[in-house]
């Protein structure tokens, strides 16, 4: 009785917090929501798909200064010309915009798409009147709404890549990380690499490049790729920020420490077993309650299927002994809540990158993989990938069972330093 | 049977004694204070009352349950009031206290009029739905109190609870103290005010370097300086570098000096004082002030350590 009040008082004080509630339940909802926003474009358009003839002219180019690696020009051609989509683009280049209106004239293409020529760096400058021109045949009316649609999503990504790296710099920030300009670069480089790859995919297979085209924002397909993608970032985004609220809901018996209402409740006629366990029960309980929000919210706000709901409940689980028995680990090394903040941003953030949680949506090399499954993070989001493709119940067993067992194992560690530190 | 009985109890922190065999007694329905300069180990005595620590040595008895052999007895019977203000700043006044009531076994309706009990008697009815960490001192100061009010213990040990805050909030808990003990509770009242010890107390305990170096009544301690009296005086410049000569002087038993105030218990004011203006002139001091007092709880300490009780 008195252990779950105890616990009921931490989640109160937890959930009325703003910092809190942000780093659980609201950051991975918002940048998840900002990866959607981006490349909502994608989704609207034409109702069936003809082979498209382009012709295109880019004139763009960088200069010295930009931070760019390749001109943005080169990428919205790029994404014409690459071989994923040859089977229904057929892109020809030109040397000049008089040669390619001329083509679009004799009708030896159906859309033209002009690339101007300082277009990165007035896009990059906020400048929105620079447009690539989609020029087309009077007679098509789907091959230009394509055309336009992909440029308009790669140039929606390129946006809300700018976004994303902004939120990424802001938490490392809070974090207590202060990147520096090469670390930025970086990010961004990795950001282009990641969505060039996206983009590939997008178009990677013209069947559900055409579905996705087809179904209206909003339509139920687990089939869809872009919620796939999305699904699996979602779960990436969903364990990290629940590893951080293991960590963080076990900080508060730093802060009581520090606060005196631990030693308060020491002078009460209860065990200080009891109170311990109570301090325990409240980061499995914030876990639960932060699992089940980012479930619901994440399917009813991107459309994302998680899957079998028993499925869901055993990777739940896993996530939540996991996540719990590493807060309470980490934390039971700590000294005091100032110290925590450091440690949980940089361990979390380590054993996340090494774990694939920023990059479940990818296919990673083998050597990657081996070590993603020395993190419990690896384990978590490994079973969130079987939940989501839709793979057996007996596929999850041995991630399920390794999440318990380093879950446990580091609980009971945890708990017992603590034991002996407090009581 | 005693409500506090504190038996030869010792701490010892690593090779250093914060409390060395320490021996009170306070009756059921008495006020006793704890009187003692800084580090006297008065947190520390209390930490052991309240079982927070483990004594090194010696033990403690809360209506007459050992601290160290039937804590959960003892403590059942205690209200501990921290020095330091321990409550969750981002809870309500009533959520903090509906918490802590909670915590000792109160549900339901009992609870919620307890809260209402304590809430009244702190005079925060009205504030009641504001988070504590909006709160000023003093009314921190007073739900801090309430906290430890919850469950009508018996004994209440009370940690200085009233340093640091404002003269309306420290009357206020002055007697909510005096209301508390009218009801019947026995009260433990640690404090480095003398004023405080001498208005509440029923018996005073005076405590130093991890000793009771005094106990009795407020007139029965002052007693113990006898017939001495105390001399007040102010100079104008920093007087340290006289005090082993004014030390000198015969009839002089304690004498304490900071910045320009020196505090003086002398046998005969008529002799001394001359004598002590002598030395100040070869000191190169000038008088501001002289003040000839009765003695109070600050001379039985000056009396019994040579040092002064001060803030
Ligand atoms: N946990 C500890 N470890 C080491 N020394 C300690 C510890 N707690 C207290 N002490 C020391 O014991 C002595 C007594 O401390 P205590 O807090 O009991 O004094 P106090 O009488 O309550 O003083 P105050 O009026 O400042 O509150 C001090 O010298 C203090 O530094
Ligand atoms: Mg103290």
């Amino acid at each position: 009785m008195k252990i779950m009040e105890i616990a009921i008082k931490d989640l109160t004080r937890s959930f009325r917090s703003l910092f809190a509630v942000g780093m659980t339940i609201v950051a991975p909802l918002l940048l998840i929501g900002l990866i959607f926003l981006a490349f909502g474009g994608a989704f609207n358009g034409a109702s069936d798909l003809p082979a498209i003839s382009v012709g295109i002219y880019n004139a763009d180019i960088l200069t010295d200064t930009s931070i760019l690696v390749e001109p943005l020009g080169a990428n919205i051609r790029s994404m014409f010309v690459d071989e994923s989509v040859q089977s229904w683009i057929t892109a020809t280049d030109f040397s000049s915009e008089m040669s390619l209106r001329s083509a679009l004239d004799r009708r030896e293409i159906g859309v033209a798409i002009l690339i101007p020529v300082d277009f990165s760096e007035r896009f990059l400058a906020g400048n929105r009147d620079t447009q690539v021109l989609i020029l087309s045949d009077h007679t098509l009316t789907i091959a230009p709404q394509v055309a336009q649609n992909m440029v308009t999503a790669m140039l929606d990504g390129v946006s809300g890549g700018g976004i994303a790296i902004e939120t990424i710099l802001e938490r490392q920030k809070i974090q207590g990380v202060q990147p520096g300009p090469e670390q930025i670069t970086s990010l961004i480089d990795r950001y282009s690499a990641w969505y060039r790859d996206f983009q590939r995919d997008l178009f990677h297979n013209p069947e559900s490049a055409a579905l996705m085209m087809v179904a209206p924002t909003g339509e139920t397909s687990s089939e869809n790729p872009i919620q796939q993608m999305l699904g699996l970032m979602m779960a990436g985004q969903m364990v990290f920020f629940a590893f951080f609220t293991g960590a963080y809901s076990m900080m508060s018996i730093l802060e009581e420490n520090e606060e005196g209402t631990l030693a308060r409740m020491f002078t009460l006629p209860m065990s200080r077993t009891t109170i311990l366990t109570g301090k325990f029960l409240a980061v499995f309980l914030m876990l639960v309650v932060q699992g089940i929000v980012l479930l619901i919210a994440a399917h009813f706000i991107f459309n994302i299927q998680w899957g079998d709901p028993k499925m869901i409940v055993l990777a739940l689980l896993g996530q939540v002994v996991a996540a719990a028995g590493l807060g309470v680990l980490l934390i039971s090394f700590v000294k005091t809540s100032r110290q925590a903040g450091p440690v949980m941003g940089g361990v979390l953030t380590a054993l996340g990158m090494l774990g694939g949680l920023f990059t479940a949506n990818m296919n990673m090399p083998e050597a990657f993989n081996r070590l993603a499954a020395f993190t419990p993070q690896g384990w978590v989001v490994r079973g969130w990938k079987i939940v989501l493709s839709g793979q057996p119940a007996s596929d999850l067993l041995l991630p399920l069972l390794v999440m318990l067992v380093i879950g446990v194992v580091m609980f009971v560690i945890g708990a017992f330093r603590f034991q002996r530190r407090f009581a | 049977m005693n409500a506090i009985e504190v038996k030869n109890l010792k701490k010892s922190f690593g090779s250093f004694q914060a409390v060395k065999g320490v021996d009170i007694i306070a009756q059921q329905g008495e006020i006793l204070s704890l009187l003692g300069p800084n580090g006297a180990g008065k947190s520390t005595t209390i930490s052991m009352l309240s079982g927070l620590i483990a004594p090194s040595d010696g033990d403690a008895f809360i209506m007459g349950y050992s601290v160290t052999d039937q804590p959960k007895s003892a403590k059942e019977k205690l209200g501990v009031v921290p020095q330091d203000i321990a409550l969750y700043p981002d809870l309500s006044a009533r959520e903090n206290l509906l918490f802590w009531g909670k915590m000792y076994d109160l549900r339901g309706s009992d609870l919620k009029q307890r809260v209402d009990e304590v809430l009244e008697m702190i005079g925060l009815t009205e504030r009641q739905k504001d988070r504590v960490g909006k709160f000023s001192g003093g009314m921190k100061r007073r739900v801090n109190i309430a906290a430890a009010l919850m469950h009508k213990p018996d004994v209440v040990i009370m940690d200085e609870p009233t340093v640091g805050i404002d003269p309306q909030s420290r009357r206020h808990i002055l007697d909510n103290v005096k209301e508390l003990n009218r009801q019947g509770m026995t009260v433990l009242y640690t404090t480095h005010y003398m004023e405080e010890a001498a208005e509440l107390s029923d018996h005073i305990a005076i405590m130093d370097q991890g000793k009771i170096i005094a106990f009795g009544t407020h007139d029965e301690l002052i007693k113990m300086v006898g017939e001495q009296t105390r001399i007040d005086l102010t100079f104008n410049a920093e007087v340290e570098a006289i005090i082993p000569a004014w030390k000198e002087i015969e009839g002089v038993s304690g004498i304490d000096a900071s910045d320009g105030k020196v505090t003086a218990l002398v046998d005969d004011s008529n002799q001394a004082l001359p004598r002590l203006l002598e030395v100040a002139a070869q000191g190169g001091v000038r008088i501001l002030s002289v003040d000839i007092k009765e003695p109070n709880l600050e001379s039985v300490f000056l009396h019994l350590t040579g040092r002064a009780l001060r803030d």
